[in-house]
């Protein structure tokens, strides 16, 4: 990082945080703390959704997932347009009319108090087991790279967060998500027009995308059903539209965005815009990733992406032939690249198949060396299961990218990570305020003591996310397995919104054992080797049948069971 | 509030579905154009 680059950045987030707050003067009724008074117009809302969406680890670990594994993983987005399409139909107008702070807050309308604090509280395990994380992940990617100290990443990215959420409530978030997508869309197309640019100048884009397809790398579909491969065809549209109608339609973090629409319409178009932009946005997300793959074809690549695993490996004997053996391997490769092109260009389908499948057997030898090192990383104390694919594209930027776009891009980490923690925060607050303290512990306070009960809640969840990440390292793989394990509550969420909205005649005791069913199964199938695309597909389904059997045993089929 | 184009909700949708078959049917052909 140059004074420029350190320019760049502060430049950029003051002016994002300063917009926020700019924009949210006037939230001080809990209307507006909580739900910008339903004043926002559907561009920002749609902005706000896709950036609560997108973490740092979205941006880090896609584009290393496309070098190592091709775009496969685009096909996870394939449920998401038609999520969107039955929300629009059945989520939003309901919560629209019904009036309410919290997706949660109508399951008491429709069924019981017990229904509506068991989903609370499932929420506020879920997505507070996940918000360290948010800022844990890309705090240890930079202090890996630019050797940042990690605490005090942690540190200034949360209080941040807190600062501009705590005084401006949703409408900062918002509007500080609008102004943190647009730096996001700005830095992922400089990238790739640099990435493009630094390619050596024989290598036009058609070579460059021809290369990576040889290399499996623009593999974007794949038809074969396996239960046990997350990133299917069929995965994507199955398991992707439950995970997609769990995500935006029973998850407090992205539902508040929409509750702040200021009509049904403007809430459905923020929703149809996602539908239409989300899958070409992670497609060219993708391609990056696949670019720069392309890229280390003809510049070597560190044998492995994170610095301080290779350096430690540097100093052992077994280092040494398999670093030779990794350089032999790249300019085989390269050479292999070179000559693959100068065939398909020559338009010999013999040659070509013949260059075809020395490049393929080059590339096994890069990948099987890669291996070897990783392998030599856990054999000698590091951690098991060690991979470096967060590591890759950062490292692309620090070393290849020219003064000024570094800083830009770490920009986009820092904008990345803060718009999916303010919106952590941000609903994680206003379900302790809404769902709990106001209809347990204090009905009848005024608003002015709602608004500031909802302001320290914002301040104690941002100190929680901060500690919790703060302590990260001291967890080490701990606190990704906590985040695993908050991904499980998703599908008895969402069977209980299918039961409230399609199932009319079952009560709140059928809902409530039927949860506890769905959650029972979803534990289960956690153990087995199904996908996790597959839970929520299993856990909506096991809460459904659940529900309408008890609902039949306790008073055949009467609304009040 | 009807949607400010196609004229109804029920119309958007269904342009959304269509769109979400041409996107597909364009990802599988950009996998095989480059397989």
């Amino acid at each position: 990082m140059t004074p420029l680059d350190w320019v760049v950045l502060f430049a950029t987030l003051a002016v994002i945080v300063g917009y926020g707050l700019y924009r949210s003067r006037g939230s001080n009724t809990v209307d507006r703390f909580l739900l910008a008074g339903k004043t926002m117009p559907w561009y920002a809302m749609a902005l706000s959704i896709m950036a609560t969406q997108a973490s740092a680890v979205t941006f880090i670990s896609t584009t290393g997932q496309a070098y190592v594994d091709g775009m496969r993983f685009v096909q996870f987005y394939f449920g998401l347009p038609i999520a969107m399409v039955i929300l629009c139909a059945t989520v939003v107008p309901v919560f629209h009319r019904a009036k309410v702070f919290t997706a949660y807050e109508y399951l008491e309308q429709r069924f019981d108090s017990k229904t509506r604090a068991l989903a609370s509280v499932i929420f506020l395990c879920q997505r507070g087991l996940s918000a360290g994380l948010t800022l844990y992940a890309p705090a240890i990617v930079l202090s890996v790279i630019l050797g940042w100290p990690e605490r005090a990443t942690i540190f200034l990215m949360g209080v941040t967060v807190i600062t501009y959420t705590t005084l401006g409530g949703v409408k900062a978030v918002t509007w500080s998500d609008v102004q943190q997508m647009c730096i996001i869309f700005v830095g992922l197309v400089i990238a790739l027009a640099t990435l493009i640019h630094l390619m050596p100048p024989s290598v036009s884009l058609a070579d460059a995308m021809y290369l990576a397809g040889a290399a499996g790398r623009l593999n974007a579909v794949t038809t074969d059903f396996d239960w046990n491969d997350q990133f299917t065809l069929w995965s994507g549209l199955i398991g992707g539209t439950f995970l997609f109608l769990s995500y935006f339609g029973c998850d407090q973090s992205q539902v508040q965005r929409y509750l702040t629409g200021k009509s049904i319409a403007q809430s459905r178009l923020s929703l149809i815009f996602n539908a239409v932009a989300k899958i070409p946005m992670q497609f060219f997300i993708l391609f990056i990733g696949a670019m720069v793959f392309v890229f280390h074809l003809f510049v070597q690549p560190p044998m492995l992406f994170e610095q301080s695993q290779l350096e430690r490996l540097q100093s052992m004997n077994a280092y040494r032939p398999v670093a030779e053996r990794y350089r032999q391997a790249f300019e085989s490769r390269r050479q292999a690249a070179r000559e693959l092109i100068d065939a398909h260009r020559a338009r010999s389908a013999a040659a070509e198949q013949h260059r075809l499948d020395a490049f393929r057997a080059a590339q096994r030898e890069m990948d099987r060396t890669r291996d070897q090192a990783t392998r030599l990383v856990e054999s000698t104390g590091g951690e098991p299961g060690f991979t470096d694919t967060n590591y890759i594209f950062l490292s692309f930027v620090t070393k290849y990218l020219p003064v000024g776009l570094v800083g830009l891009i770490i920009a986009v980490i820092f904008a990345a990570t803060m718009s999916a923690s303010a919106g952590e925060i941000n609903s994680l607050a206003t379900v302790t305020m809404v769902d709990l303290y106001r209809r347990y512990f204090h009905r009848s306070g005024t608003d002015h003591h709602y608004l500031m009960a909802s302001r320290w809640a914002t301040v104690f969840w941002g100190a929680y996310a901060i500690a919790f990440a703060g302590w990260g390292r001291t967890l080490g793989s701990l606190i990704v397995a906590v985040n695993k394990v908050g991904s499980l509550f998703y599908g008895s969420l969402l069977g209980v919104f299918v039961l409230a909205f399609f199932f009319r005649r079952v009560g709140g005791t059928a809902a409530f054992v039927g949860m506890l069913a769905g959650e029972a199964a979803i534990f289960w199938a956690y153990f087995t080797r199904i996908s996790f695309l597959w839970y929520n597909v299993i856990g909506c389904a096991v809460v459904i049948v659940t529900a309408l059997a008890v609902a039949h045993a306790l008073g055949h089929g009467t609304a009040e069971t | 509030e009807p949607p400010p184009f196609l004229g109804s909700w029920r119309r958007v949708y269904v342009a959304v579905l269509l769109y979400l078959a041409l996107i597909i049917a364009a990802c599988y052909g950009f996998t095989r154009a480059f397989e």
